[in-house]
């Protein structure tokens, strides 16, 4: 079992689970962030920080969601996708995504 | 006395003190630290326990006092915070001795089999047994994200509010947007000994995450001048001098970037878990967790125990539930430790044993 970083995060990431997370498993790419399964510990920390929701339980995403498990896991071992331990300012246009839905075409990876 | 001398000093203080002997070393007082020192006391075993925060209750007091929990066997329902109080309830005829607001920096095995353990504040114990009920982690303040900002630290930059009177008379900043930032902004704007020279709360939205009241007194001294409120994100700083610290560079939602002077900076962000040199003391880990068996929650070092979220076996749930099992079962590891002449050890009853009667201080029902 792993937490899960889903849609809501592409062309946004806010950054705020960053700063939360105690074992430092998130990983980041051009326009999103994802939890590399094979770190997180499962504490759930980081749900409540994500200022649009984007973090599941891997048993609680949502069914149009269950693509992101392995778009985590490929994105996590992607060697261009570096480890983030610190919280950054969110993409600029952030507040504009941020409710949007459908945004799977818009990742960058 | 400069902050790092006094530190010094302290830390000299400390070294000459002997290390406190004890037959267990609780680390973590969320529920499960909280519990264990429950179970040692029916094992006839004192403990002393150490905690990061200020006061009891790990993650439940921290990410969730007033949300409510449903799985506690008899408990159909309790906040993180009720759970907590009932938990300080349940252990206080075993007079555990708590050392809050410092962490464990070092866990070492001495010849003599006990373990030396030493907090960040220089208090150092000589345990037979050890458990750790260290959740995700300790809880630590959130630090400013700020390169070279760290050299300013205990001299003008602070994560907390030791000493109200270090910040009386001077310009300051406090950077946050919760209650504790709202709290102390408030505190040292208002008529009193501590009160500042001028007093500005930074923080990164616009909107402020604070008591209603709180909120009403801010913008009403916002209004009389006598302090303000400013949105924006520290990105740099200006020196002043040899290594002391002028202005913070403020990049406010206009994108525009002005230098704010001050004498001392108050960051308040809150605290984050981190899970820190656990991974240091020799102990076989999982995936960043303390593995263990399932006997006794013993981890690979005998006389280190781990319960709670903190530990991993075939099978692991992480729920307080679980972690009231693991400390039961870790207690009855930790006395055929202690009392090695005991052989087996019993098993009694609550309802019945005369012998827990007495540990919990209560009368022996007279027989019908």
């Amino acid at each position: 079992m792993t937490h899960v970083v889903s849609e809501s995060c592409i062309r946004c990431k806010y950054t705020d689970c960053v700063d939360v997370c105690p074992v430092d498993c998130f990983r980041e790419g051009p326009n999103m962030l994802v939890i590399d399964p094979d770190e997180c510990i499962d504490c759930a920390v980081c749900i409540p920080e994500c200022p649009v929701n984007a973090i599941y339980a891997e048993e609680d995403l949502p069914a149009d969601q269950l693509a992101f498990i392995k778009i985590n896991a490929d994105l996590a071992r992607d060697p261009s996708w570096k480890s983030i331990t610190k919280r950054k300012p969110a993409l600029p246009d952030a507040e504009e995504w941020k409710d949007k839905t459908g945004k799977v075409s818009e990742l960058v990876r | 006395m400069s902050q790092e001398q006094r530190e010094a000093a302290t830390l000299a203080a400390g070294a000459h003190e002997a290390p406190i002997q004890t037959d267990a070393l609780i680390i973590g007082a969320g529920p499960v630290g909280l519990f264990q020192v429950f179970q040692l006391g029916l094992q006839e075993i004192q403990a002393h326990v150490i905690d990061s925060l200020p006061h009891a209750g790990g993650q439940c007091a921290e990410l969730y006092p007033d949300k409510p929990i449903y799985d506690i066997p008899a408990l159909p329902l309790c906040t993180g915070r009720e759970l907590v109080e009932r938990l300080l309830q349940q252990i206080r005829p075993f007079g555990a001795q708590f050392h809050f607001g410092q962490h464990v920096s070092t866990l070492r095995r001495e010849t003599d089999g006990r373990f030396f353990v030493e907090t960040d504040k220089g208090k150092r114990f000589l345990a037979t047994t050890v458990f750790i009920a260290g959740g995700v982690g300790a809880f630590l303040p959130r630090t400013l994200k700020v390169d070279g900002m760290a050299q300013f630290e205990g001299s003008q930059l602070f994560y907390g509010v030791d000493d109200a009177a270090r910040f009386a008379g001077k310009h300051l900043v406090i950077v946050g947007g919760e209650d504790a930032a709202v709290d102390w902004a408030l505190k040292f704007a208002s008529e009193g000994p501590q009160r500042a020279a001028s007093v500005t709360l930074l923080h990164r939205r616009d909107a402020l995450q604070a008591a209603p009241e709180s909120l009403a007194r801010l913008r009403a001294l916002c209004e009389a001048g006598q302090m303000q409120f400013m949105v924006g994100q520290i990105t740099g700083y200006e020196a002043s001098g040899e290594a002391r610290l002028g202005g913070i560079k403020v990049t406010g939602i206009d994108a525009v970037t002005r230098v704010l002077p001050l004498d001392a900076l108050l960051v308040l962000l809150g605290l984050s878990p981190k899970l820190g040199p656990v991974a240091d003391w020799g102990l076989a880990l999982e995936r960043k967790q303390l593995v263990v068996n399932t006997e006794a929650f013993s981890t690979n070092v005998p006389g280190i125990f781990a319960v709670g979220d903190i530990n991993t076996y075939p099978g692991k749930k992480k729920l307080i539930l679980s972690g009231f099992h693991e400390c039961t079962l870790a207690a009855f590891g930790a006395a055929a430790i202690v009392y090695p002449e005991l052989g087996k050890v019993p098993l009694q009853y609550t309802t019945t044993s005369p012998r827990l009667h007495k540990l919990l201080g209560v009368q022996t029902p007279a027989a019908e």
